[in-house]
């Protein structure tokens, strides 16, 4: 096979791997407010991790470069807050800010991908011989991502089969964009630490103004602060070990 | 200087800081509660961008050990908020009157203050530039959180003076922890990692549990999230070199 539609094999392996974040929501019952607030605040602890971990990587190739890369992110996800507030939107049964919120965790946790689509094209550039370990270790990775859109989605009534095609279409972006990288990686590598800063701005962001708020207002302060600490430690500690 | 010397110096430096906290009250009665906002905000993120440039530096050490030591952390202030009776304090609240609240907003600022001692000292450990790097960060995050702190105690009768004060003496156990933690961390370095988690772990909990879920209510949520990141973001650059 092509060693370009090898990458684009990988890449679509780890896109379906997002989609086991959903099952865990397979084995869960009705929903309640207070469960809509824990989901939260775990999804806002699987990003903020998952975006230490980016600025550290993306801060080794340069400082400035992920800071501008975070403030794209950001000025991103206010753009899009606003063209969403200007329609009506509905997402399965959800209306209002409900879906609103939605949409929006699937646009973020999507355009996210991008980059680390980059991310793999140009390991993958850096030898092939590594290239099952890469493979293993983005998809591995990015069953947490899928678990914090499923947090998000099924408690406002996603079917789990729904959380998981979201899942992987968010991930989509990475056999999309790791092929280019992988065949430009000249061009694509100096790209690399905005991408990543546009990545965990856009994260962060998402979790302060979206996440976090909703959490506090269902789930008394001591059970979010558990819920998110604990998870961001998790997190961290998954991928330092792969 | 000796080490511990200098260590003594710059956490009483950080603690210091807090007095200017009491600055914007000067000449006027209360803040407006959006300023609170704000200042829980900014507090938020600077504590968080202290805990991201602690966690780098912990990457240096098996991850189990730091998550570990972050566990402890987060259990320590846990239990230490649920055995004082302040789990579900609103922090933030102007002009209530009950007699024992004071007492309970001051008990939680020094518990507050408890991890930052340990940041401060485990980074002194580390190297001297990171050690200076965390007094300072942690030093302009005291300065928001006092003004908080002054607003509340202003608004129940407490002369200015006295509450800028009392935000310092609040900071007495980070102190005392960054002195003690360095000690420790001297003589026994296999601590190390475990301490880092330690105050990583109390850090983002003491974020998310006391700075963050007052300041959604005082501003609007973009507001609240564009200062927190800002602040966070700005950390994380200085950050950078430092190690």
């Amino acid at each position: 096979m092509h060693a370009a539609a090898l990458v684009f094999v990988y890449g679509s392996i780890t896109a379906l791997a997002t989609g086991l974040g959903a099952l865990p929501f397979a084995f869960m019952g009705r929903v309640s407010p207070r469960a809509v607030a824990a989901a939260n605040a775990i999804a806002s602890g699987l990003m903020l991790g998952a975006s230490f971990g980016l600025v550290a990587e993306g801060t080794r190739y340069g400082g400035w470069q992920t800071i501008i890369g975070a403030t794209i992110g950001v000025v991103f996800i206010l753009a899009t807050q606003h063209v969403l507030g200007r329609y009506d939107i509905e997402f399965g049964k959800a209306r209002g800010a409900g879906a609103r919120r939605m949409v929006l965790m699937v646009v973020v946790m999507t355009v996210h991908s991008f980059s680390e689509g980059v991310a793999v094209g140009v390991s993958f550039a850096g030898g092939a011989a590594l290239a099952v370990v890469i493979t293993a270790a983005i998809a591995v990775h990015n069953i947490p991502e899928g678990l914090a859109i499923s947090a998000v989605l099924r408690p406002r009534g996603v079917s789990v089969a729904g959380c998981a095609a979201w899942s992987v279409f968010s991930s989509l972006p990475q056999p999309i964009m790791a092929v280019p990288a992988f065949l430009f990686v000249e061009a694509f590598a100096p790209a690399l630490p905005y991408g990543i800063g546009f990545a965990a701005g856009a994260m962060v962001f998402m979790v302060f103004v979206e996440l976090l708020p909703e959490a506090y207002e269902d789930a008394r302060k001591p059970e979010v602060a558990l819920l998110v600490s604990v998870t961001l430690v998790g997190m961290v500690l998954f991928q330092q070990y792969l | 200087m000796d080490p511990t010397l200098a260590v003594l110096v710059y956490a009483s430096l950080a603690a210091g800081a807090a007095a200017l906290g009491a600055v914007p009250l000067v000449g006027r009665d209360d803040l407006p509660v959006t300023a609170i906002g704000w200042a829980n905000a900014l507090a938020a993120g600077l504590m968080l961008g202290a805990g991201y440039v602690l966690m780098k530096a912990g990457f240096d050490w098996p991850a189990a050990y730091g998550a570990a030591g972050a566990l402890v952390g987060i259990t320590f202030v846990y239990w230490s908020h649920a055995a004082s009776g302040t789990k579900d304090l609103d922090l933030n609240r102007l002009h209530e009157t009950r007699a024992e609240y004071g007492y309970q907003v001051l008990l939680v600022n020094a518990i507050h203050s408890a991890p930052e001692g340990v940041a401060i000292g485990i980074a002194m450990a580390l190297s001297d530039s990171l050690g200076i790097f965390m007094a300072l960060a942690i030093a302009v995050h005291n300065i928001p959180e006092a003004t908080v702190l002054s607003a509340i105690l202003t608004s129940r009768g407490v002369r200015l003076r006295s509450a800028a004060g009392l935000a310092v003496i609040t900071n007495v156990s980070q102190v005392l922890l960054a002195v003690f933690t360095f000690a420790i961390v001297s003589a026994a370095p296999a601590v190390l990692p475990w301490a880092l988690g330690f105050a990583v772990g109390a850090l983002v909990y003491l974020v998310m549990a006391e700075l963050l879920p007052e300041c959604y209510r005082q501003a609007g949520h973009t507001t609240i999230a564009l200062v927190t990141i800002v602040a966070m973001g700005f950390v994380v650059l200085a950050g950078v070199g430092v190690r």
